[in-house]
């Protein structure tokens, strides 16, 4: 998953690495002198400008190297483009590199002190703070009250209905009663699908004749789920297109009806910088709580999973990676980081 | 078998049909993309090479205009999350044969999961047809 993105993220950490060392070895060759004691004592006679504070700590805790802008502007340019051509969104791409530099530049780093460490520190802080907490589905469901009622939109074709039953086998697997609605009554073969998927993991399917009002399906859905103590009802929805105004206007009278407590946007990985578009033109006209995007394993940029927390707002919340039930996975991004930064850092 | 039976594997065979179009497509879609960028590369380094700057530039429906190109080594490359960049023409070699190759690790993983697709298929279409010729075989004991 994500391994090109992998790949150019260890690179630019190597370059970011050598710039610094380079910066410190010229120092050290005595170019460019570091402080010392004597000299720094010299220069704060006059103290005016930001780096009094930092030139006192100099002198006061040890020989260091300040990392400068000019040391790693380059580095990060090089991340800059890296990041935009994994399909990173511009935004998200501007915030990591503000990120990455005002971790480093100004840096007071001891001679001796591992770069390594220093620039995977930064990068990991950079790329938490774009990706959001994610969203813990089972802490959810425990802390709201039954049925908890989560309606599934996107697009055609990107694995809706797939991670509908995937997630009711996830959350039955931890000891949940689960309830399909089948709201796709409009694409030819979504019920069967949809039937089959419940049968095989053991779900309840509540559905009509193709071509019902999927409101009428899902407000059913709910009603049984209610009358049962059903703990959680999964929506799932035909795929539509934003551009579609009816269709889009139904998906809000489904809302309307059904109440839903949270309305999950399904989307595929390997859209990109498409998917976050989607994503949010979704989320301006039925809105959204939380993102899934499938195919992750199909999708070496990563562009999507990286930016579309932050781009819209809302926080991802699976990931699917395969064809079985269990190739789905909880969004973690101190997770998702430790993979891209190599687990020896 | 039984027909229940018979009708779940129908199912398995039509979910796993459509998945299987889906990659397929998907792998259109990365060789549309690999060829274009071979293309782009030749015109690239032809554009280097050719004395008097002209070229043929398509303006749809099969017409033609002669264009001179002014700058041929300052290239406006689509990087990626719809941002452009002004790249040498060699740079903008390098990055497309990149892309090439990441294209080609792509096709590589579709293919792989395609091929497990219709290894599943095959496997689920032997067992629909021995349950076919079983049910045949059952009808003709009957009558």
């Amino acid at each position: 998953m994500f391994g090109g993105l992998k790949e150019k993220l260890q690179a630019a950490r190597i370059r970011l690495g050598s710039s610094i060392q380079g910066a410190a070895a010229i120092q050290a060759a005595g170019k460019e002198p570091i402080e010392t004691a004597p000299d720094a004592a010299k220069k704060i006679i006059s103290p005016a400008g930001p780096k009094f504070a930092d030139k006192i700590k100099v002198l006061i805790i040890d020989r260091e190297l300040i990392v400068s802008e000019k040391d790693i502007s380059d580095s990060l340019s090089e991340l800059e483009m890296t990041l935009l051509s994994s399909d990173v969104a511009l935004p998200v791409c501007d915030a990591i590199i503000a990120n990455v530099r005002t971790s480093l530049i100004g840096k007071h780093r001891k001679i001796g002190q591992s770069v390594d460490a220093l620039v995977v520190g930064a990068l990991k802080s950079a790329l938490l703070e774009v990706l959001g907490n994610g969203f813990n589905l089972v802490e959810y469901i425990k802390t709201h009250g039954r049925p908890v009622k989560i309606l599934f939109t996107g697009v055609n074709g990107t694995g809706k209905t797939t991670t509908v039953a995937k997630i009711g086998a996830n959350l039955k697997k931890q000891g949940y009663t689960v309830e399909i609605g089948g709201g796709d009554t409009y694409r030819a073969g979504a019920l069967e699908q949809i039937g089959v998927h419940a049968e095989r993991i053991g779900i309840k399917l509540i559905q009509h004749q193709e071509g019902a009002d999927p409101s009428a399906v899902l407000f059913d859905s709910v009603q049984y789920a209610v009358s049962h103590k059903i703990d959680v009802v999964l929506a799932d929805t035909a795929g539509r297109f934003h551009t579609k105004s009816n269709l889009m206007n139904q998906l809000d009278k489904i809302r309307r009806v059904m109440k839903p407590d949270l309305v999950i946007y399904v989307d595929e990985a390997v859209a990109g910088n498409d998917a976050i578009i989607r994503a949010a033109e979704f989320d301006r006209t039925v809105g959204a709580d939380a993102i899934v995007l499938t195919k992750a394993d199909m999708d070496s940029s990563g562009g999507a999973a990286i930016s579309i927390a932050y781009t819209i707002g809302k926080p991802l919340m699976f990931l699917g990676t395969g064809q079985k039930y269990e190739d789905i996975i909880p969004f973690e991004p101190a997770q998702v980081v430790e993979e891209l930064l190599g687990s020896d850092s | 078998m039984t027909q229940n039976e018979l009708m779940t594997l129908q199912h398995y065979m039509k979910e796993y049909g459509q998945q299987a179009e889906i990659f397929v497509g998907q792998l259109e879609m990365l060789e549309n993309g690999r060829m274009e960028a071979h293309a782009a590369i030749e015109t690239l380094e032809a554009m280097l090479s050719a004395d008097d700057g002209i070229t043929l530039l398509q303006i749809g429906g099969g017409a033609s205009v002669r264009a001179k190109i002014l700058e041929p080594d300052k290239i406006l490359l689509s990087i990626g999350a719809e941002v452009v960049v002004e790249r040498s023409n060699k740079d903008a070699v390098e990055f497309l044969k990149e892309r090439i190759m990441e294209m080609e690790a792509s096709q590589k993983k579709v293919t792989e999961t395609l091929d497990r697709l219709r290894s599943q298929m095959n496997e689920i279409n032997k067992r629909l047809e021995s349950g076919y010729q079983r049910a045949a075989a059952a009808g003709q004991d009957q009558e």
